[in-house]
């Protein structure tokens, strides 16, 4: 029975990404899609995207949530931690308990523990031979995810990589290199419009990406739509 | 007609990493004789970053050495100071300044203020050999093309002093993108200014108080430090 409503939402979850990338859509609303579906198909308390930028430096630009503990756990995780090490091996990591972590990834370690995260699997986001960035499953529990939760998760992974460098080779030819700005550079405006809604509106930047969003998605607009108009002081909500 | 004040606008922007030459779109385009344009104020040590000949950088020098004239003034209030006959009918007297210009025959002196945001940057100071004056028009697009050297001129500043900044920044660069885009996005929203403006207020406020963009950023998003403009003055202000 479990197993029948988990391959249900598996369909649903890639019926939804795929009809995505054949409507035409935002780079940053399908990644935070993907990491949200995440929650919900497997046993793990929050999820991440990160990609690498032009110095090979990762950065976040989708999670659960956002708070910034959690980014800093990824962000750790990526300079020193499972993150980077599978950004570079290109292969799957699993930190089955974050105390088994090596001395080099002692910062990464003690902000886990912290926030009580348990276990950690990185997934790569490839393209042929390269890396581009890893899927963060962080869980509660120590442990491995099940095989097919591995392939599952590899596969989420693909259809994430695909979106990135796909979103805008439709209309231009872009290089590899220009369509991962493209996607970092939607975050950094994300960012900035956090900040005016927290201002305007006297709010956390929590709570300013949640209205951000609402805005976006009761108003059919893409979320980088959204953000530039609130940076350009075009739009106000 | 093309609109020469457009002209120069994209004049001086094309002019980034080589703002010794600053002052050559201002020259025809206004009627004056000479110009320069200096850093000096709250946070940038006193300088002539551009002068179009030596009598407009001796002004500079002698307002440097002297504390007082013009470009001081202009900065201090934040307005443009116009002395259109300094020498037959003064607006006002600079008891050492004045009178170290009275040999050098001048007619109109005029001083804008360089700032953006909050900061205060330095002033372009235009001098003529004959009395004279600026219409309202031509003073409100200097206004204009004094807020994009001032864009340039902090840019250079922040750009010399990059090898302190960046050993700072580099050891906690890890989180800092994120705090400074939010902040970022505050402080553009505070003073309704563009996001890359707003970025360099930051910095330049970073630079003033010897604090990374980092720490600066964190004050923003706590709400410890705002630029918000109050009544008619921008001023960053600590709660």
């Amino acid at each position: 029975m479990i197993n029948e409503t988990r391959e249900d939402r598996l369909i649903d979850t890639f019926a939804t990404l795929a009809d995505t990338l054949v409507a035409g859509y935002d780079v940053v609303d399908l990644l935070q899609t993907l990491v949200e579906s995440c929650t919900s198909l497997f046993d793990i308390a929050a999820a991440g995207i990160l990609l690498a930028d032009e110095d090979g430096e990762l950065e976040v630009v989708a999670s659960t949530s956002e708070a910034s503990r959690l980014v800093e756990v990824m962000q750790l995780s990526a300079r020193a931690g499972p993150c980077v090490e599978c950004f570079t091996t290109g292969s799957v990591v699993s930190l089955m308990d974050v105390e088994d972590s090596p001395p080099a990834w002692q910062r990464f370690r003690d902000s886990a523990r912290e926030q009580g995260f348990a276990a950690v699997h990185a997934i790569p986001l490839r393209l042929r031979e390269s890396t581009i960035g890893a899927l963060n499953l962080l869980s509660n529990a120590p442990g491995a995810l099940r095989q097919q939760d591995i392939r599952a998760a590899q596969a989420l992974a693909d259809v994430a990589t695909i979106g990135i460098l796909q979103e805008r080779t439709v209309r231009e030819s872009n290089s590899v290199r220009e369509q991962l700005t493209i996607a970092l550079n939607s975050r950094v405006l994300i960012e900035q419009a956090k900040g005016v809604i927290a201002h305007t509106r006297g709010v956390s930047m929590e709570e300013a990406f949640t209205l951000i969003r609402n805005h976006a998605r009761s108003n059919r607009m893409m979320l980088s739509e959204v953000a530039r108009g609130l940076v350009d002081q075009t739009l106000v909500i | 007609m093309p609109d020469r004040f457009a002209v120069a606008e994209e004049a001086l922007t094309a002019l980034e990493g080589n703002e010794s030459r600053l002052y050559e779109p201002f020259l025809g385009l206004l009627p004056v004789d000479g110009l320069s344009i200096s850093t000096f104020g709250d946070f940038l040590h006193a300088e002539t970053v551009s002068a179009s000949d030596a009598q407009s950088f001796r002004l500079d020098e002698l307002q440097f050495d002297l504390g007082e004239g013009p470009c001081w003034d202009a900065l201090e209030t934040r307005v443009p100071v116009f002395e259109p006959n300094i020498r037959v009918r003064p607006n006002r007297v600079w008891p050492a300044f004045s009178e170290a210009i009275i040999a050098d025959d001048l007619g109109a002196l005029f001083a804008f203020p360089l700032l953006l945001g909050p900061l205060r940057i330095g002033a372009i100071d235009f001098y003529t050999s004959r009395p004279s004056e600026l219409s309202d028009l031509t003073i409100r697009r200097t206004s204009g093309l004094a807020t994009i050297v001032s864009r340039l001129v902090l840019s250079r500043a922040l750009r010399l002093s990059q090898s302190d900044i960046e050993g700072e920044t580099d050891t906690r660069r890890q989180f800092s993108r994120r705090e400074v885009h939010q902040a970022t996005g505050m402080v553009l929203s505070q003073l309704g200014i563009s996001a890359l403006d707003a970025r360099l207020v930051i910095q330049g406020h970073a630079f003033a108080v010897g604090r990374s963009m980092q720490e600066v950023s964190e004050e923003i998003i706590d709400r410890r430090l705002s630029f918000a403009v109050s009544e008619n003055q921008i001023e960053a202000s600590h709660d």
